[in-house]
């Protein structure tokens, strides 16, 4: 069976490489023991939650771009433009010749314009075509997907994807107080504050392969959002009675007091996103896309301790498990930084050097928002 | 070699590992249920208990609209056991034991539902909603037919609805009513999904899958039985 969509389509289509990668975390590694300092104690009282959050996401360190006094170190277009860069000194391509610029991010510095149009200005690129991808974590793989797909039918013959999250501005202890400090948060609006961090990460795809990279060989999602309800969100108040989002209250400061600029996760609805990750792997496998035993390295945006117990027997039994061996992820030293995740992951995977000609890599990035989960297989090839 | 020794030879184990075919089967039910999960989860009275709408009148609904297919449940595992002919008898030992275990849970249900303030004398003239209806004819169909292995698939989708009302939903409705753990007896009593339990699905879907058409019908069962089941829910709503 082929492993490339490309052997399917009757058109012409191009091969599309990922022949270069950069990341940036800003200021240093942030322990658990630091965290609250930076992030601030709500009421001026430790949390009774983040040590149970932090014991079962397994975060060691990661990375913040505000300082101890709140202020913003980084800016997330400073962190897209620095991962950008990073991507770009690594080869020879000039950046002025690149003609498509593909951009995600969770929320930007400005609510408008699009954050790419931002990081376009950043890193002076003149008259790319331009996209910004909205939404969480799979956002990362809308923007990589948009931008294959333009090399794929010939349009451009080369793509920039930046990636970049500044999630730790919504955890400062003020927010909270804001919002009603102690009495009015619970688990759920506090779970991503033991979860999130700051940083960024770029692609460059090409039509031909350099040196060695990766070949793209398909990129799949399957979206859920028709099924469950919203399980990551901002934009909605404490009292889940009160149907109104944040922009319906009369005034910015009436929403941040009902909660509704609060970042959330609705904790118990979490599971799904493991079996909707396994489900979307499964059809992957039915339809002869995904062949389980090629795969070499597996680097998944979820800790393999989510896949254990009843699920984990299932997919051995089934013949769908990727052994432990092949796991790569770091998360637990870089933190989770939501859609920049993926791409920091492949590129410290790649400077680890443990790719090998021919080799294969699947990415999977399942974002809990509103359930979306994507799949991405890499073939290393020597250009 | 005693008789029971020799029954015990023939039990329905663990496999070390699953057929190609099993493998393939037990993706395609992994997917059914997957698939049944996320129908679910769009029934009105289940999106409730997720965004936390739920109330005690949902839950006594719930419980009167799931009674009488409880009650018929135990007939359609006997119906089952007895049409497996003695080539299958170690499949009929397995249902005839689930039979036991599971015959007078509607009793546990009753109860619960008197727990939450509810008369028995309603419960008990509750008739079948439509859903159940066609549940309940689908299944004893099935049940009647020679060596009816495709209700594996049928096991499949309800014994996992039985862990997951245990897992996910006791808990959920608990702390959405009030309504204390007296009364939420039979949703947790559901939670034997153990690995033993595991172990002899496992088994059955080696023994059962033997041809494509075999597990083609598992899958077919797994997949009619969900949507019917969701229908019965569907139905929470239209009792009102």
């Amino acid at each position: 069976m082929s492993s490339s969509l490309a052997g399917r389509s009757a058109g012409v289509v191009m091969n599309v490489y990922i022949t270069s990668t950069g990341a940036f975390l800003p200021g240093p590694p942030i322990d658990n023991d630091e965290m609250e300092e930076v992030l601030g104690c709500v009421d001026g009282k430790p949390s009774r939650l983040k040590s149970r959050i932090l014991k079962a996401n397994g975060i060691r360190t990661r990375h913040y771009a505000i300082d101890r006094e709140h202020r913003t170190t980084h800016s997330n277009l400073d962190l897209a433009v620095a991962a950008a860069r990073q991507c770009l000194d690594a080869s020879p391509l000039p950046a002025r010749s690149i003609g498509m610029l593909s951009c995600a991010t969770t929320q930007g510095d400005m609510v408008i314009p699009g954050f790419g149009s931002m990081v376009q200005a950043g890193l002076e690129m003149p008259g790319v075509e331009l996209l910004t991808a909205h939404g969480i974590c799979s956002s990362s793989v809308m923007a990589v997907k948009a931008a294959v797909n333009a090399l794929r039918i010939g349009e451009h013959r080369s793509a920039l994807v930046v990636v970049s999250e500044l999630a730790s501005r919504l955890f400062k202890s003020t927010r909270y107080e804001a919002a009603g400090g102690h009495a009015a948060i619970d688990f759920n609006s506090e779970f991503l504050r033991w979860m999130l961090s700051d940083g960024a990460g770029a692609w460059l795809l090409e039509s031909a392969p350099r040196g060695r990279c990766l070949r793209v060989d398909w990129i799949r999602s399957f979206s859920h959002a028709n099924a469950f309800p919203v399980c990551m969100s901002i934009g909605t108040p404490t009292n889940n009675q009160d149907v109104r989002t944040w922009q319906d209250y009369p005034t910015y400061a009436a929403a941040e007091a009902a909660g509704a600029l609060l970042i959330r996760q609705d904790v118990r609805l979490l599971e799904q996103i493991v079996k909707l990750g396994v489900d979307g792997a499964l059809r992957l496998i039915d339809e002869g896309t995904l062949e389980v035993d090629e795969i070499d390295h597996f680097l998944c945006h979820y800790s393999s301790h989510h896949f254990r117990g009843k699920i984990a027997d299932m997919l051995e039994m089934c013949g769908a498990s990727i052994p432990q061996e092949k796991w790569f992820t770091n998360l637990y030293t870089r933190g989770n930084t939501g859609a920049a995740s993926i791409l920091i992951m492949l590129d410290e995977f790649l400077r680890e050097g443990r790719a090998r000609a021919g080799q294969k890599i699947l990415c999977m990035v399942p974002e809990s928002g509103r359930f979306n989960t994507a799949y991405m297989q890499l073939t290393v090839v020597e250009g | 070699m005693s008789a029971n020794a020799k029954a015990s030879a023939n039990e329905i184990t663990r496999p070390v590992a699953l057929t190609d075919l099993g493998q393939e089967t037990l993706r395609r039910l992994m997917r059914e249920w997957f698939e049944f999960e996320r129908r679910l989860a769009t029934v009105p009275v289940v999106r409730r208990l997720d965004v936390g709408t739920f109330t005690r009148d949902d839950y006594q609904r719930l419980l009167l609209n799931l009674r009488p297919q409880v009650v018929e449940g135990s007939r359609w595992i006997s119906r089952c056991a007895s049409s497996f002919d003695r080539e299958h008898a170690d499949i009929r030992s397995v249902i005839l034991r689930h039979a036991t275990d599971e015959h007078r849970d509607y009793e546990v249900l009753e109860q619960d539902f008197v727990a939450t303030g509810g008369e028995l004398d309603v419960i008990r003239a509750q008739p079948k909603n439509p859903g159940s209806e066609a549940l309940h004819a689908f299944l004893m169909f099935k049940a009647s037919e020679p060596n009816p292995g495709g209700l594996l698939g049928a096991m499949w989708i309800i014994e996992g609805l039985g862990e997951k009302m245990a897992s996910n939903w006791a808990e959920r409705i608990r702390s959405l009513t009030g309504c204390d753990d007296e009364c939420t007896r039979f949703l947790r009593y559901h939670g034997h999904n153990d690995d033993a339990h595991m172990d002899k699905l496992y088994g059955l879907i080696d023994r059962i899958c033997t041809s494509e058409r075999a597990a083609d019908d598992v899958v077919t069962t797994a997949r009619v039985v969900g949507r019917l089941y969701a229908w019965q829910l569907e139905e929470v709503d239209s009792e009102c």
